[in-house]
């Protein structure tokens, strides 16, 4: 998986790396199983400090997306095919997200059929398992 | 003999190092890709190489005309010399081009990122471990012949110096002692470039990490080669000491010679970080949104060439100017890497003397 960042962007570091990741699972480009480099590793992949690393791993830990152990390094938990979220909380924190960022289209103007396009393009990306589950992703209530 | 040779190869590489620097670093300055040709890059390059080669030469040639008996740190001086006219010159080229880069803005409209490839830890490539070969053989010889030929020395040995001194069994076996250091030394060093994080351009991620990955194979095999011929030279240089090989004065140093200039010659070919090895890269625009840029990093390369940078928990990263890797002076981890390479020879030299007192 190739991870880019913007050190000098306007998105915190640790965000970055944390929605990367998230897109990468997403993707199926990291399935659930599959392992990250140590927080150690990738901080010096990255030339960011140590702490920015873990940050950002300890928010996809709290996401329930990766296992963190001692010996065996970060290892993705989730994918698409893993069945629906294990924390219903998680859906309307989405959600409230998600309605901010359809509103930052509408209110500049994007047409709803524009919306749903970039909404298609972007679901048309993700991993689903073949069968049904993409019915339960368009379940999470707009 | 030694310090004019490393004269003449420092003149070389400092001539060089422009050649062989990525082209997205000229003299240290971070520039986006598409200004690598920029002309008043082509214009300092040439600027550059008129200054650095008159350099160069004079010194080394003022190396290997100083009398045999001129004093010890003569040649020394001339080193130190050369080497600040070639860091002035690379400091008037790099202002130059920092000035045209801040005027002109050449990193608006990019996106200046850093890219790590996960992958590379996943499958990280293996150490040659059998080019270690050559300089165990070499060392194991030496240390064999050693042994033979100490019961038959005489009282009072001959060093490569011309001094003469009394035997002993480290002025016996100093050659084996500097071939240990060197061969160690520089798998030392190799481990912990293995380490380091790979080079990549933020514009072309794969094709630079397949480039890197090459190019790292074949540094620490031309390195290792290098090891085993200093190894050989030191050999020789034990060989007249044990009075088993007349050679003439600078015979024992043609292996030495020999690899640095293969060091040399795969740095030319190869250029920093593999940028000249297949696969090539596009040049960095995928045509959709803003142009990727390797980040603007230019605050943590004091004069181009120190690289500082406290947040950075790296130890090693790639040189900017010239080819290879430098040490991350705001890591104190690095300084203790410049301590443990500088402080052996020094407390070795130190223990033989005491041991000769």
């Amino acid at each position: 998986m190739l991870l880019p960042i913007e050190p000098d962007g306007p998105v915190p570091i640790y965000q970055q790396i944390r929605d990367r990741i998230v897109e990468a699972i997403a993707s199926g480009v990291q399935p659930a199983g599959s392992g990250l480099p140590s927080v150690r590793q990738l901080a010096v992949d990255l030339g960011v400090n140590f702490h920015t690393v873990n940050k950002g791993y300890d928010a996809l830990r709290r996401e329930g997306l990766l296992r963190i152990g001692r010996k065996s390094g970060a290892v993705v938990r989730r994918d698409p095919a893993s069945g629906p979220p294990e924390d219903p909380g998680l859906i309307d924190d989405w959600a409230a997200r998600l309605h901010t960022l359809l509103a930052e289209a509408a209110a500049q103007g994007m047409s709803a059929a524009q919306i749903m396009a970039h909404c298609e393009a972007a679901i048309a990306g993700f991993a689903f398992p073949p069968g049904g589950s993409t019915a339960s992703a368009g379940g999470g209530r707009p | 003999m030694a310090a004019d040779a490393t004269v003449g190869f420092a003149g070389i590489t400092l001539v060089l190092a422009p050649v062989v620097s990525k082209p997205t670093v000229p003299f240290g300055v971070r520039v986006p890709p598409e200004r690598t040709a920029a002309p008043i890059i082509r214009a300092q390059r040439r600027v550059y190489a008129c200054r650095t080669a008159p350099v160069a030469a004079c010194s080394t040639a003022a190396a290997f005309l100083l009398p045999a008996r001129a004093a010890w740190w003569l040649p020394r001086l001339i080193l130190v010399l050369e080497l600040c006219a070639c860091l002035a010159c690379l400091q008037l080229a790099r202002r130059q081009i920092m000035a045209v880069k801040q005027a002109e803005r050449w990193f608006a409209g990019h996106r200046q990122a850093v890219v790590a490839d996960t992958g590379w830890r996943a499958s990280p490539p293996r150490f040659p471990v059998r080019w270690l070969l050559p300089a165990f053989v070499v060392v194991a010889a030496t240390v064999a012949t050693g042994l033979l030929r100490y019961p038959d020395l005489p009282g009072h040995l001959t060093l490569s110096s011309g001094r003469v001194v009394p035997r002993s069994p480290a002025r016996v076996f100093a050659p084996v002692i500097a071939q240990v250091f060197v061969t160690g030394l520089w798998t030392g060093i190799l481990l912990i470039v293995y380490r380091a994080r790979p080079d990549l351009d933020a514009a072309d991620p794969s094709a630079s990490a397949a480039r890197y990955r090459t190019f790292l194979g074949w540094v620490a095999r031309t390195i290792l080669a290098f090891a085993a011929c200093v190894d050989l030279t030191m050999l020789l240089l034990g060989l007249r000491t044990w009075q088993l090989l007349r050679l003439p004065g600078g015979v024992p140093l043609l292996p030495l010679v020999a690899g640095l200039l293969a060091i040399v010659a795969l740095m030319i070919r190869a250029g920093q970080g593999g940028f000249r090895l297949a696969p090539a890269g596009d040049g960095g625009h995928a045509g959709r949104g803003p142009a990727t840029a390797d980040r603007d990093d230019d605050r943590f390369w004091k004069g181009g060439f120190l690289y500082v940078n406290r947040d950075d928990p790296a130890l090693m990263v790639a040189r900017r100017f010239g080819a290879g890797w430098t040490v991350n002076y705001g890591n104190p981890a690095g300084w203790l890497l410049i301590a443990a390479i500088v402080a052996p020879p020094f407390a070795l030299s130190a223990v033989l003397a005491a041991l000769h007192a």
